[in-house]
């Protein structure tokens, strides 16, 4: 590392000061993980060792709130459609967005380059302002409450964000690459997906991910383009958590928030060194 | 590039230009379209209104505090959680649990855990003899939820960031420092600044347009309250636009939203490469 607290292991206090990094950085690393942590551990909580002062860390462990909020909320369907929506969207915009990215890196193209700052540009349009139109005439055409109507919606913040960071991406393979594969005798096309597909796979695979997991936790759309057939997760998390009426629903949300975040969570950790890529990239490219 | 023309066509230029046309017209209800155009109205009517006000009051506060504190925090961890030894990867691994958790989600969890009779929160607080605090009862401290679980949430993603800058710095440099005998401030403000400066104000750019959307944790965790204390813009025009049904007020004040996002955006950007300059 080139951080400056290491660059001097050989006298004490850098030793010292080295040590104290590594444990404040553990500190650190637990302190943000707690709140993960105690959602997991009361959603397994009874409601009678919720409410208690102190908090209880120890208690008889039941999974009585899954099984009876299961049955109550439907969340089985909302779970499938957000599956269905974040794979949906997510495919949909790696495709259209890669072929976008290497068109907007390759191809000269007289408007490339109005285009490619229009992209960069509609990162910054606030959904609120997508929202009212997309309701109104989702409305109009009888398609309010459908998956492929959260796709679409999903794919006007997916579709930039994957065509910027591929195009950076693919502006960093070398240019040779196709070319010569072009004059052996391969169309565009063929060098695209016999050449540049292959090695672009990581970047493909780490952008695939987030872009579904931005589609994943997706609230706004969803709130306002569904209602009860295509409703999502979060939609359901909003619900339950902005519920003063009944009192906080602590076993709910904790039950179903452990639902939406352990998938994840596991999914993150075992790609997360594409995650980590996927994201540096996007940040310092985009 | 053509389908991809196509889909942003329809679905990202249309509605904004629907927009634009629902914000200079009246709303038909029955037809649940666009009416009679009436220029500027929406407009006035808008920027009459104190709630507008007072809702752009509170997202700028939002920003203001939230921005800098979760940029300078993620730099911060980022060099801690840097420290070369054998559990580094873990912890780098672990560190990014908060940033895949659902926003609603993170918005829920802190929303129990801030509870001010059974929240862990104020028992730890009482701990060190502060409290109870009512942590959505209070504007203030409803405001200083917000921003506590928006941190909590956006930290790690600037943390992954930073650490992918503090690994892409060039180490001669460093090696070449110490050998002339600098130490470790002046390492840190003549030669690692300058050369993180451009990555910090990207990372800056990045969470901006991240955060003027904020929506979900204000959502999940005060819905506005406690008053109107944490009423961000987006809250407010969805508030007008589907529970109002006050559609041409709503657009007028998205395009407002738009215009400022858009131009705050654009000076930032220019700021960012003045700045990059002069180091």
């Amino acid at each position: 590392m080139t951080t400056v607290a290491t660059s001097a292991p050989s006298r004490p206090s850098g030793q010292l000061g080295h040590r104290i990094r590594i444990v404040s950085g553990v500190a650190v690393t637990l302190l943000f993980l707690f709140p993960v942590f105690w959602m997991v551990l009361t959603s397994f909580k009874q409601q009678v060792d919720i409410f208690t002062s102190p908090p209880k860390f120890f208690f008889t462990p039941t999974v009585s709130t899954y099984v009876e909020y299961f049955r109550r909320a439907d969340i089985e369907r909302r779970l499938i459609n957000t599956v269905i929506v974040a794979a949906g969207s997510g495919l949909l915009s790696i495709v259209v967005g890669t072929m976008a990215g290497y068109a907007l890196a390759r191809i000269r193209l007289r408007g490339a380059a109005t285009f490619g700052v229009l992209i960069l540009l509609s990162r910054g349009v606030p959904p609120i302002a997508l929202a009212v139109p997309m309701f109104l005439v989702a409305r109009q055409l009888g398609l309010t409450d459908k998956h492929i109507t959260l796709i679409l919606a999903y794919s006007t913040f997916l579709v930039p964000y994957v065509m910027w960071l591929m195009r950076s991406f693919f502006l960093s393979l070398p240019r040779e690459l196709e070319e010569s594969a072009m004059i052996d005798g391969c169309s565009r096309y063929g060098a695209f997906f016999k050449i540049i597909m292959p090695i672009s796979l990581p970047g493909l695979i780490s952008t695939l991910i987030f872009s579904m997991i931005l589609a994943w936790e997706e609230l706004l759309f969803a709130l306002v383009l569904t209602n009860r057939v295509a409703s999502t997760i979060p939609v359901a998390i909003a619900g339950i958590a902005g519920d003063t009426i009944n009192g906080a629903n602590w076993g709910a949300l904790t039950a179903v928030g452990t639902i939406t975040v352990v998938p994840v969570v596991i999914f993150a950790l075992l790609v997360q060194k594409w995650l980590i890529r996927g994201l540096a990239d996007g940040a310092t490219k985009g | 590039m053509m389908p991809s023309i196509v889909l942003l066509l329809v679905t990202l230029a249309y509605p904004i230009f629907y927009t634009i046309d629902i914000s200079f017209s009246t709303f038909d209800l029955s037809t649940f379209g666009a009416g009679e155009w009436v220029g500027l109205a929406n407009y006035e009517e808008v920027l009459n209104d104190y709630r507008f006000w007072d809702a752009l009051k509170v997202t700028l506060v939002y920003l203001v505090i939230a921005l800098p504190l979760q940029v300078a925090l993620g730099f911060a961890i980022a060099f801690l959680i840097n420290a070369e030894w054998g559990g580094r990867g873990l912890i780098r691994a672990l560190f990014i649990i908060p940033m895949v958790v659902a926003p609603v989600v993170a918005g829920g969890i802190w929303r129990m855990i801030l509870d001010p009779l059974w929240g862990l929160m104020n028992y730890a607080l009482q701990g060190i003899g502060v409290g109870p605090l009512d942590w959505f009862g209070d504007p203030n401290l409803a405001m200083a939820a917000v921003i506590i679980i928006d941190t909590w949430r956006w930290t790690p993603f600037i943390v992954l960031i930073a650490t992918a800058a503090l690994l892409a710095l060039p180490k001669d440099v460093f090696e070449a420092a110490k050998i002339d005998g600098a130490n470790w401030w002046s390492t840190l403000w003549s030669i690692a600044l300058p050369l993180l400066i451009p990555i910090i104000t990207a990372t800056f750019v990045i969470r901006w347009l991240g955060a003027v959307k904020m929506f979900d944790i204000v959502l999940a965790a005060t819905y506005g309250g406690p008053g109107k204390a944490t009423n961000v813009l987006n809250l407010f025009i969805y508030e007008e636009a589907f529970r109002s049904l006050r559609f041409a007020e709503s657009s007028a004040m998205a395009v407002i939203v738009l215009v400022l996002t858009m131009v705050l955006t654009a000076i930032f950007l220019y700021g960012s490469r003045k700045l990059e300059e002069r180091f």
